[in-house]
């Protein structure tokens, strides 16, 4: 049984996609029919020329999508005329407007970036879409020529931020020597080497939505900067190529400075670009460890420098600070880096056989470090039972802070390796350790004198009140 | 001669101010004892207690310094710096607690005993206004250390204060000196707990004294008025014994005060969130407990109003009781009274012990 | 026989009423003895005397439970600062030779005015005040 109405229905709709194909292509064939591209092009304006090899006349889009008008007006009064929508040369922020009726997504990347505020005439934004693709000339990011293809985009960036005197107008903080920067790094120099994957000023500081390093959005604010290091240099397949490790990420991040950075949001604390450099990014050579590691560590690089390991460090090749400290995962420096037991750095040259002078040295200054943290846990145990006792040991608490920074001092000192200036310290501590302990035994003794003194006020009390019972019980019976 | 001296003083004494009369009248002065005469010395006890108060607050008033910035350091100051200020402190402390504790059993031993009753009305009132400012002495003294429990715990309780219809703003808004708990709170809680709280304690409590002298010592109702019965001179009998009984007070309040030195906790952050378990001083707890329990609404009043509203209705009552308790006065057993008042007890126990416990 | 109790009786009675009284006046005139060390004020502290700090040299005080430095310019003007590190909290210096404030652990550097210009310190210091009255110089919280 044949279900006619459903045939009859099967058929009407095969009769209108028909007429729908039908009328798609006449305006697909119309558009061909392009007066303002082929008018243009026979009057050699170069635009209609460098068009020709633009990806959006290649997506087959007309003059007229932009600039308005209509293209198969033959009469050039008719195809421009206000009625038709022509609006000629697209001026201001109306250029990226424009762009934006098909690449919305860019364009609201761009309104949010520093690059979307008012150039200094205040007429427009500083920077247009055309800026960086090109005007009529506009190809795929892969093409080669393409202004902001990876092996160009760094050249289109320095146009303005090379510009001494143009940027500034702008931002006379912001430096301009970051391309140049940039040839030296290790990423400029593989991309002059045609290498793709090195980055490149999109990489870190986003394409469309560029922000202030001071804005924390932004892919370069400190807390952001490791995870965009990361993207590439963690992943092992990505930089399988390079033979460097991938782990320096997951160190970093458990590390002092990694901690200081992204956990306690210390913005002091170092992320990678402050030591490996942010455009001229390389890794630190050996010679130069200690300079950068000293930018914040200062004396104990210089205490360093004047100390017999300089010598020897140098002698035998080894990095200044990294020897001891390592360097992504580096973490706080502690007592068991000193002395000659198994888990000391010391003892690894300084055996008792080859190198005896720093072999009692070692021993020596553990020794006291040792003395000092075990006094320094029985005095603040005494004091903390002062405490709990309820006596008032504030003074006491004071110096003991007074004890760890002392501590802390020390840390620095060791870098001197002298063992004068060593005991120097722990001699400052020792007397303050002395001091403290006096004190906490002086309120271990006062607790113990007031219980004493209850002690001899109850006595005074009952002696009193058992004579003053037996009174009365006198003064009663005699009554009776 | 020694003697000669004096009594040539004496005589000078006397002669101008009758002194005689009050050795009469103190002669003539009898304590009844019965099994219900020991209730008889928590007034006293109370009365040294306040003594103590007096003289341990004067002395802190030798040191402390009642603004937001220097409160917390100069009682801290009073308890490491200054020689057995932690004694006079912690002494002040205890006393405040324990003056409170006895107000409270000497209040309810006169209850039980219905010594209220005619013609000692009065004497009942002047006691209950003397307790309500001992609370309130309690409150503002609670808030002059100027840590953070206190900070809170007042701002609580004038918060609750601030719940009464009508008068409820107005009074918080006197107490607090503005519209939060703030520097000019502490002063003025300063200036209630040593100028005007003390200024009308002691007119009530003169007045109070004297009532009890004139009026003598209440017999419970069920002794026989008309019988003879046994009695003890006040003089020296009774005193001595009242003076044995301060004795063991005061040892006990040196014990506590040195084997428990009041805390003084960390100063208070009127930006700091409110810690956890803030807690009002224990003779609060019951109240501060029982707004807890009451519903956010009943029918379409507030909670905290309604419990509120009770607990003033309740104080009221409690206050006039000599007065509607007519079966009392005409010399009736009133078991209803009793089981009113044993009521109370058991509530307030029962709601201070939940609240301590959560 | 009780004669003799009851003066033996009176005699205690005597006798501890005195040591009582003796050793509750004890520490009440103990406690009204002013004591040496007067800082009740942590929020007020008198440094010392003007004459005592020239210029272009520094102080470090207590200043309550923390410890603070006064620093006379020079030009003779007066600044005091909270003088933990805000970095880790230990305690900075003036250096004259430099004309900064100066922290010995990780090498942080405040200007004059306590604004930290160099090194680990996130922070500047925490500024007080100094009075300078009769020639006793009183640094205070603001």
């Amino acid at each position: 049984m044949i279900n006619w109405k459903n045939v009859l229905f099967k058929i009407i709709i095969l009769f209108f996609s028909l007429l729908l194909i039908g009328r798609m292509e006449k305006s697909y064939s119309q558009k061909k029919i392009d007066y303002c591209f082929s008018c243009h092009r026979a009057n050699n304006d170069e635009s209609a020329f460098l068009f020709s090899k633009d990806v959006h006349f290649e997506m087959e889009l007309s003059c007229a999508d932009c600039h308005g008008g209509d293209p198969t007006q033959k009469d050039m009064g008719d195809a421009m005329s206000t009625e038709n929508n022509f609006i000629g040369v697209p001026v201001g922020n109306k250029v990226s407007e424009l762009c934006s009726n098909c690449h919305i997504g860019e364009y609201s990347a761009l309104y949010n970036s520093v690059h979307a505020k008012y150039s200094i005439k205040g007429e427009e934004w500083i920077v247009q879409c055309t800026t960086c693709h090109g005007i009529h000339n506009i190809t795929r990011v892969k093409n080669r020529i393409s202004p902001v293809n990876p092996f160009n985009i760094s050249k289109i960036c320095a146009k303005c931020h090379s510009n001494i005197s143009y940027i500034r107008k702008y931002n006379p903080e912001l430096p301009t020597d970051q391309y140049e920067k940039y040839l030296t790094s290790k990423h400029g120099l593989l991309n002059s080497k045609n290498d793709p994957k090195a980055a490149t000023c999109v990489s870190c500081h986003d394409n469309h939505q560029i922000l202030s390093k001071k804005d924390p959005r932004s892919s370069v604010y400190f807390t952001n900067l490791p995870k965009t290091c990361s993207y590439c240099h963690s992943n092992q397949e990505y930089m399988s190529e390079y033979k460097i490790p991938t782990d320096q990420y997951e160190k970093y991040i458990k590390s002092v400075h990694g901690i200081a950075t992204t956990e306690k949001g210390d913005n002091a604390a170092p992320s990678c670009n402050d030591c490996h450099g942010n455009h001229g990014a390389i890794p630190p050579g050996i010679e130069s460890i200690s300079k950068v590691c000293g930018m914040c560590h200062a004396i104990n690089a210089e205490l360093f420098a004047g100390s017999p390991h300089k010598k020897a460090f140098d002698s035998m090749k080894l990095p200044e600070c990294e020897t001891c400290h390592s360097n992504h995962d580096i973490i706080a420096a502690t007592d068991q880096l000193i002395g000659i037991s198994s888990t000391s750095i010391c003892i690894k040259c300084h055996s008792n056989e080859k190198l005896p002078e720093g072999y009692k040295t070692a021993k020596k200054m553990r020794e006291l470090l040792d003395s000092i943290v075990a006094l320094e846990s029985t005095i603040t145990k005494l004091v903390s039972d002062a405490e709990q006792k309820g006596m008032e040991v504030s003074k006491a608490k004071f110096k003991l802070r007074d004890i760890r920074q002392i501590k802390l001092e020390i840390k620095t000192v060791i870098h001197a390796f002298d063992l004068s200036i060593f005991e120097k310290k722990t001699t400052e501590i020792f007397n303050l350790i002395n001091e403290v302990k006096s004190q906490g035994e002086y309120a271990i003794e006062e607790y113990y004198f007031r219980r004493w003194g209850l002690l001899g006020f109850t006595l005074i009390i009952i002696i009193l009140a058992v004579s003053l019972f037996l009174y009365i019980k006198k003064l009663e019976n005699k009554s009776e | 001669m020694r003697n000669k001296v004096i009594r040539d003083i004496y005589r000078w004494f006397d002669e101008r101010l009758n002194l005689q009369d009050l050795i009469q009248l103190a002669n003539k002065k009898y304590v009844p004892i019965h099994r219900h005469s020991i209730w008889y010395y928590f007034g006293g006890v109370t009365l040294f207690l306040f003594i103590i108060q007096v003289a341990t607050g004067i002395l802190l008033l030798m040191y402390y310094k009642g603004s937001e910035d220097l409160a917390f350091e100069s009682i801290r100051y009073i308890m490491t710096e200054v020689e057995f200020g932690w004694l006079i402190r912690s002494v002040h402390s205890w006393s405040a607690n324990l003056m409170i504790f006895c107000a409270f059993i000497h209040m309810f031993s006169v209850f039980f005993t219905k010594a209220y009753r005619k013609p000692r009305e009065i004497t009942w009132i002047t006691g209950m206004i003397l307790l309500f400012i001992a609370l309130g002495f309690g409150f503002s003294g609670y808030l002059l250390p100027w840590n953070e429990l206190a900070f809170f715990a007042t701002k609580v309780g004038t918060d609750i204060v601030g719940v009464f219809p009508i008068i409820g703003k107005p009074l918080q808004l006197f107490l607090r000196g503005g519209e939060d708990v703030t520097g000019t709170t502490l002063s003025r809680f300063f200036g209630f707990h040593v100028a005007i709280l003390p200024a009308i304690f002691i007119v009530f409590l003169i007045f109070h004294l004297i009532l009890i002298q004139r009026q003598g010592m209440s017999l419970p109702m069920n002794i026989d008025q008309s019988k003879e019965f046994k009695t003890m001179p006040f003089f020296p009998n009774f005193l001595l014994r009242d003076l044995l009984l301060w004795l063991i007070v005061l040892n006990i309040l040196a014990i506590l005060a040195v084997l428990f030195p009041w805390e003084l906790g960390s100063k208070a952050d009127p930006f700091a969130p409110a810690p956890a378990g803030i807690k009002p001083e224990w003779y609060f707890m019951f109240m501060f407990q029982t707004l807890k329990y009451i519903p956010a609404k009943i029918w379409i009043i507030d909670g905290e109003v309604v419990g509120i509203m009770l607990f003033t209705i309740g104080a009221i009552l409690w206050t006039t009781i000599p007065f509607w308790d007519r079966k009392t006065e005409r010399g009736q057993k009133n078991l209803l009274i009793n089981y009113l008042g044993l009521f109370c007890i058991i509530y307030i126990i029962l709601l201070t012990i939940l609240g301590y416990l959560s | 026989m009780n004669q003799g109790r009851r003066s033996f009786l009176i005699y205690t009675i005597g006798g501890s009423l005195i040591s009582l009284l003796i050793a509750i006046f004890y520490p009440i005139l103990a406690f009204l003895k002013p004591p040496k060390n007067k800082s009740i004020e942590v929020s007020s502290v008198k440094v010392g005397k003007l004459e005592d700090i020239p210029p272009d040299s520094s102080l470090n005080f207590r200043f309550g439970n923390s410890s603070a430095i006064l620093i006379r310019t020079s030009s003779g003007e007066l600044k005091a600062f909270d003088a933990r590190c805000t970095h880790l909290d230990c305690t900075v210096q003036y250096r004259k030779d430099m004309g900064i404030i100066w922290c010995a652990c990780h090498n942080g550097k405040y200007d004059i005015n306590g604004r930290n210009i160099a090194g680990p310190p996130p922070r500047p210091l925490n500024s007080y005040k100094v009075v300078v009255q009769n020639d006793e110089v009183y640094v205070s919280k603001i």
